[in-house]
Protein backbone atom coordinates (compact mmCIF):
# COMPACT_ATOMS: atom_id res chain seq x y z
CA UNK A 1 0.00 0.00 0.00
CA UNK A 2 2.82 2.47 0.72
CA UNK A 3 4.51 1.54 -2.18
CA UNK A 4 1.67 2.58 -4.44
CA UNK A 5 1.14 5.37 -2.74
CA UNK A 6 4.45 6.85 -3.10
CA UNK A 7 4.09 5.97 -6.87
CA UNK A 8 1.01 8.27 -6.53
CA UNK A 9 2.88 11.15 -4.94
CA UNK A 10 5.45 10.99 -7.41
CA UNK A 11 2.93 10.76 -10.49
CA UNK A 12 0.83 13.87 -9.11
CA UNK A 13 4.25 16.10 -7.85
CA UNK A 14 5.01 15.11 -11.78
CA UNK A 15 1.72 16.36 -13.03
CA UNK A 16 1.88 19.74 -10.29
CA UNK A 17 5.93 20.34 -11.55
CA UNK A 18 4.62 20.30 -15.09
CA UNK A 19 1.92 23.07 -14.35
CA UNK A 20 4.07 25.03 -12.10
CA UNK A 21 7.01 24.97 -14.00
CA UNK A 22 5.01 26.19 -17.26
CA UNK A 23 3.26 29.25 -15.30
CA UNK A 24 6.51 30.22 -14.47
CA UNK A 25 8.22 30.33 -17.06
CA UNK A 26 5.18 32.28 -19.08
CA UNK A 27 5.12 34.55 -16.71
CA UNK A 28 8.82 35.25 -16.93
CA UNK A 29 9.99 34.72 -20.16
CA UNK A 30 11.03 38.03 -21.77
CA UNK A 31 7.92 39.65 -23.74
CA UNK A 32 10.16 40.07 -26.76
CA UNK A 33 9.62 36.47 -27.27
CA UNK A 34 8.79 36.20 -31.45
CA UNK A 35 5.46 34.51 -31.82
CA UNK A 36 6.82 31.00 -33.55
CA UNK A 37 9.59 30.39 -30.90
CA UNK A 38 9.10 28.13 -27.91
CA UNK A 39 8.90 31.07 -25.06
CA UNK A 40 6.19 32.78 -27.70
CA UNK A 41 4.13 29.89 -27.94
CA UNK A 42 5.04 29.35 -24.05
CA UNK A 43 3.51 32.66 -23.55
CA UNK A 44 0.33 32.34 -25.63
CA UNK A 45 -0.95 29.80 -22.78
CA UNK A 46 -2.97 32.31 -20.26
CA UNK A 47 -1.24 31.53 -17.32
CA UNK A 48 -4.17 32.33 -14.68
CA UNK A 49 -5.64 29.71 -16.11
CA UNK A 50 -3.42 27.16 -14.48
CA UNK A 51 -4.11 28.60 -10.96
CA UNK A 52 -6.67 26.00 -10.16
CA UNK A 53 -5.01 23.45 -10.77
CA UNK A 54 -2.10 23.89 -9.41
CA UNK A 55 -3.82 24.72 -5.91
CA UNK A 56 -5.32 21.41 -6.72
CA UNK A 57 -2.62 19.43 -7.25
CA UNK A 58 -0.15 21.04 -4.49
CA UNK A 59 -3.31 20.14 -2.12
CA UNK A 60 -2.99 16.75 -3.60
CA UNK A 61 0.67 16.57 -3.31
CA UNK A 62 0.60 17.33 0.11
CA UNK A 63 -1.82 15.07 1.23
CA UNK A 64 -0.57 11.93 -0.50
CA UNK A 65 3.30 13.23 0.83
CA UNK A 66 1.65 13.48 4.44
CA UNK A 67 0.50 9.92 4.58
CA UNK A 68 3.51 8.69 3.17
CA UNK A 69 5.76 10.73 5.67
CA UNK A 70 3.85 8.60 8.72
CA UNK A 71 5.30 5.20 6.88
CA UNK A 72 8.73 6.86 6.13
CA UNK A 73 9.21 8.48 9.78
CA UNK A 74 8.74 4.44 11.10
CA UNK A 75 10.35 2.49 8.04
CA UNK A 76 13.10 4.76 6.72
CA UNK A 77 14.21 7.26 8.78
CA UNK A 78 15.58 4.61 10.99
CA UNK A 79 17.55 2.86 9.23
CA UNK A 80 18.94 6.35 7.53
CA UNK A 81 20.19 7.21 10.53
CA UNK A 82 21.48 4.48 11.28
CA UNK A 83 23.47 4.98 8.14
CA UNK A 84 24.57 8.41 8.28
CA UNK A 85 22.54 10.19 5.67
CA UNK A 86 22.52 13.29 7.68
CA UNK A 87 22.67 15.65 4.92
CA UNK A 88 19.71 13.77 3.21
CA UNK A 89 17.95 13.86 6.05
CA UNK A 90 18.55 17.45 6.60
CA UNK A 91 17.61 18.20 2.91
CA UNK A 92 14.64 16.21 3.97
CA UNK A 93 13.54 18.69 6.79
CA UNK A 94 14.02 21.70 4.52
CA UNK A 95 11.55 19.79 2.21
CA UNK A 96 8.68 19.29 4.88
CA UNK A 97 9.30 22.99 5.93
CA UNK A 98 8.67 24.87 2.53
CA UNK A 99 6.08 22.83 1.96
CA UNK A 100 4.31 23.93 5.04
CA UNK A 101 5.23 27.38 4.22
CA UNK A 102 4.06 26.71 0.44
CA UNK A 103 0.52 25.65 1.81
CA UNK A 104 0.36 28.82 3.51
CA UNK A 105 0.58 30.41 0.54
CA UNK A 106 -2.24 29.05 -1.83
CA UNK A 107 -4.89 31.65 -0.85
CA UNK A 108 -2.58 34.27 -1.82
CA UNK A 109 -1.30 32.61 -4.87
CA UNK A 110 -4.72 32.03 -5.81
CA UNK A 111 -6.17 35.43 -5.16
CA UNK A 112 -3.24 36.70 -6.70
CA UNK A 113 -4.22 35.21 -10.43
CA UNK A 114 -7.76 35.79 -10.34
CA UNK A 115 -9.42 38.25 -11.85
CA UNK A 116 -9.99 41.46 -11.58
CA UNK A 117 -7.04 41.18 -9.18
CA UNK A 118 -4.92 39.68 -11.76
CA UNK A 119 -3.76 43.23 -13.61
CA UNK A 120 -3.30 44.96 -9.83
CA UNK A 121 -1.36 42.19 -8.67
CA UNK A 122 0.58 40.94 -11.47
CA UNK A 123 4.50 40.84 -9.88
CA UNK A 124 2.90 39.52 -6.58
CA UNK A 125 2.00 36.92 -8.98
CA UNK A 126 4.22 36.07 -10.65
CA UNK A 127 6.75 36.29 -7.13
CA UNK A 128 4.38 34.41 -5.48
CA UNK A 129 4.60 31.82 -8.41
CA UNK A 130 8.74 31.78 -8.43
CA UNK A 131 8.27 30.90 -4.66
CA UNK A 132 5.90 27.98 -5.39
CA UNK A 133 7.81 26.67 -8.29
CA UNK A 134 11.26 26.61 -6.13
CA UNK A 135 9.11 24.49 -3.34
CA UNK A 136 7.48 22.25 -5.50
CA UNK A 137 11.09 21.82 -7.55
CA UNK A 138 13.20 21.53 -4.27
CA UNK A 139 10.18 18.96 -3.22
CA UNK A 140 10.86 16.59 -6.11
CA UNK A 141 14.26 16.99 -6.16
CA UNK A 142 14.59 15.76 -2.63
CA UNK A 143 11.87 13.16 -2.26
CA UNK A 144 13.16 11.55 -5.67
CA UNK A 145 16.65 11.46 -4.20
CA UNK A 146 15.71 9.86 -1.09
CA UNK A 147 13.80 7.34 -2.73
CA UNK A 148 16.48 6.56 -4.54
CA UNK A 149 18.58 6.02 -1.44
CA UNK A 150 16.04 3.83 0.79
CA UNK A 151 12.72 3.96 -1.07
CA UNK A 152 10.52 1.25 0.02
CA UNK A 153 10.83 -2.04 0.18
CA UNK A 154 15.02 -1.98 0.04
CA UNK B 1 -16.16 42.68 -5.63
CA UNK B 2 -16.05 43.73 -2.42
CA UNK B 3 -15.68 40.17 -1.01
CA UNK B 4 -13.09 39.29 -3.34
CA UNK B 5 -11.28 42.16 -1.60
CA UNK B 6 -11.95 41.29 1.80
CA UNK B 7 -10.81 37.57 0.70
CA UNK B 8 -7.75 39.07 -0.69
CA UNK B 9 -6.85 40.85 2.39
CA UNK B 10 -7.71 37.28 4.34
CA UNK B 11 -5.29 35.67 2.03
CA UNK B 12 -2.58 38.21 2.00
CA UNK B 13 -2.29 38.08 5.73
CA UNK B 14 -2.78 34.69 6.25
CA UNK B 15 0.13 33.90 3.94
CA UNK B 16 2.37 35.85 5.59
CA UNK B 17 1.09 35.24 9.11
CA UNK B 18 1.70 31.70 7.95
CA UNK B 19 5.04 31.63 7.37
CA UNK B 20 5.72 33.71 10.69
CA UNK B 21 4.13 31.35 12.98
CA UNK B 22 5.61 28.49 11.12
CA UNK B 23 9.04 29.24 12.16
CA UNK B 24 8.22 30.58 15.37
CA UNK B 25 6.37 27.22 15.96
CA UNK B 26 9.63 25.35 14.82
CA UNK B 27 12.11 27.36 16.50
CA UNK B 28 10.14 27.33 19.85
CA UNK B 29 8.14 23.92 19.68
CA UNK B 30 5.36 25.25 19.87
CA UNK B 31 3.32 21.81 18.02
CA UNK B 32 -0.45 21.69 18.78
CA UNK B 33 -0.18 18.03 18.66
CA UNK B 34 2.94 15.45 18.09
CA UNK B 35 1.81 12.28 16.46
CA UNK B 36 3.20 8.91 17.16
CA UNK B 37 2.91 7.06 13.86
CA UNK B 38 4.25 3.28 15.11
CA UNK B 39 1.92 3.58 17.98
CA UNK B 40 -0.90 5.31 16.05
CA UNK B 41 -1.30 7.89 18.66
CA UNK B 42 -1.61 11.83 18.79
CA UNK B 43 -1.30 13.75 21.89
CA UNK B 44 -1.49 17.43 22.37
CA UNK B 45 0.91 19.73 22.72
CA UNK B 46 5.07 19.36 22.08
CA UNK B 47 6.23 16.03 23.54
CA UNK B 48 9.58 14.49 23.22
CA UNK B 49 9.77 10.27 23.52
CA UNK B 50 13.40 11.06 25.00
CA UNK B 51 11.21 12.56 28.11
CA UNK B 52 10.09 9.61 29.24
CA UNK B 53 12.27 6.54 27.97
CA UNK B 54 15.63 5.93 26.98
CA UNK B 55 17.00 7.94 24.01
CA UNK B 56 18.54 4.59 22.96
CA UNK B 57 14.76 3.47 22.26
CA UNK B 58 13.76 6.48 20.67
CA UNK B 59 13.71 4.89 16.98
CA UNK B 60 10.70 2.35 18.92
CA UNK B 61 8.28 5.52 19.11
CA UNK B 62 9.15 8.18 16.31
CA UNK B 63 7.77 11.61 17.09
CA UNK B 64 6.47 13.76 14.41
CA UNK B 65 5.92 17.56 15.18
CA UNK B 66 5.47 18.92 11.72
CA UNK B 67 1.80 18.01 11.68
CA UNK B 68 1.54 19.91 14.83
CA UNK B 69 3.49 22.96 13.62
CA UNK B 70 1.71 23.14 10.64
CA UNK B 71 -1.67 23.44 12.43
CA UNK B 72 -0.16 25.67 15.02
CA UNK B 73 0.64 28.13 12.12
CA UNK B 74 -2.55 27.50 10.41
CA UNK B 75 -4.63 28.01 13.26
CA UNK B 76 -2.52 31.24 14.19
CA UNK B 77 -2.58 32.71 10.43
CA UNK B 78 -6.28 32.02 9.96
CA UNK B 79 -7.12 34.60 13.28
CA UNK B 80 -4.95 36.69 11.86
CA UNK B 81 -6.52 36.55 7.99
CA UNK B 82 -9.79 37.16 9.25
CA UNK B 83 -8.86 40.16 11.18
CA UNK B 84 -7.06 41.84 8.08
CA UNK B 85 -10.71 40.93 6.16
CA UNK B 86 -12.49 42.39 8.57
CA UNK B 87 -10.16 45.87 7.94
CA UNK B 88 -11.15 48.65 5.79
CA UNK B 89 -10.40 48.47 2.20
CA UNK B 90 -8.02 52.02 2.44
CA UNK B 91 -5.91 50.77 4.80
CA UNK B 92 -5.13 47.72 2.74
CA UNK B 93 -3.68 50.29 0.07
CA UNK B 94 -0.90 51.55 2.50
CA UNK B 95 0.44 47.68 2.35
CA UNK B 96 3.21 46.60 0.52
CA UNK B 97 1.53 43.32 -1.51
CA UNK B 98 5.32 41.86 -1.75
CA UNK B 99 5.15 41.51 1.69
CA UNK B 100 3.49 38.33 0.59
CA UNK B 101 6.61 36.44 -1.34
CA UNK B 102 8.71 38.53 1.21
CA UNK B 103 8.32 37.10 4.10
CA UNK B 104 7.77 33.45 2.87
CA UNK B 105 11.09 33.55 1.46
CA UNK B 106 12.78 35.12 4.62
CA UNK B 107 10.85 32.16 6.27
CA UNK B 108 12.83 29.53 4.03
CA UNK B 109 16.27 30.88 5.08
CA UNK B 110 15.40 30.64 8.84
CA UNK B 111 13.83 27.13 7.85
CA UNK B 112 17.74 26.79 6.14
CA UNK B 113 19.87 28.46 9.36
CA UNK B 114 17.00 26.17 12.07
CA UNK B 115 18.13 22.99 9.85
CA UNK B 116 22.25 23.48 9.82
CA UNK B 117 22.31 20.95 12.95
CA UNK B 118 21.47 18.23 10.32
CA UNK B 119 24.45 19.35 8.47
CA UNK B 120 26.96 19.53 11.21
CA UNK B 121 26.89 15.62 12.23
Amino acid sequence: MATVLVILHGLVAIALLGAITHQTLATWAPASSPAGSFFGRFRAVPSASFANAIVLLYVATALLGAVVYLRFKVDIQPYMERDRHWRALGFFDLKEDFVAIGLGLLPAYWTSWRRPLVDEHAGTGAALTAVLAFIVWWGFLVGHVLNDMMGFGS
Amino acid sequence: MTSTRAFRRFAFAYGIAFAVLYVIARARGLALFTVYPSLGIVLPGMHRSRDVADPVLDFLAPEMWWFGWTATAATGAFAVGLIAALFPDRWSSRFWSGWVWVAPAAAMLSCVYLTLPWFRL
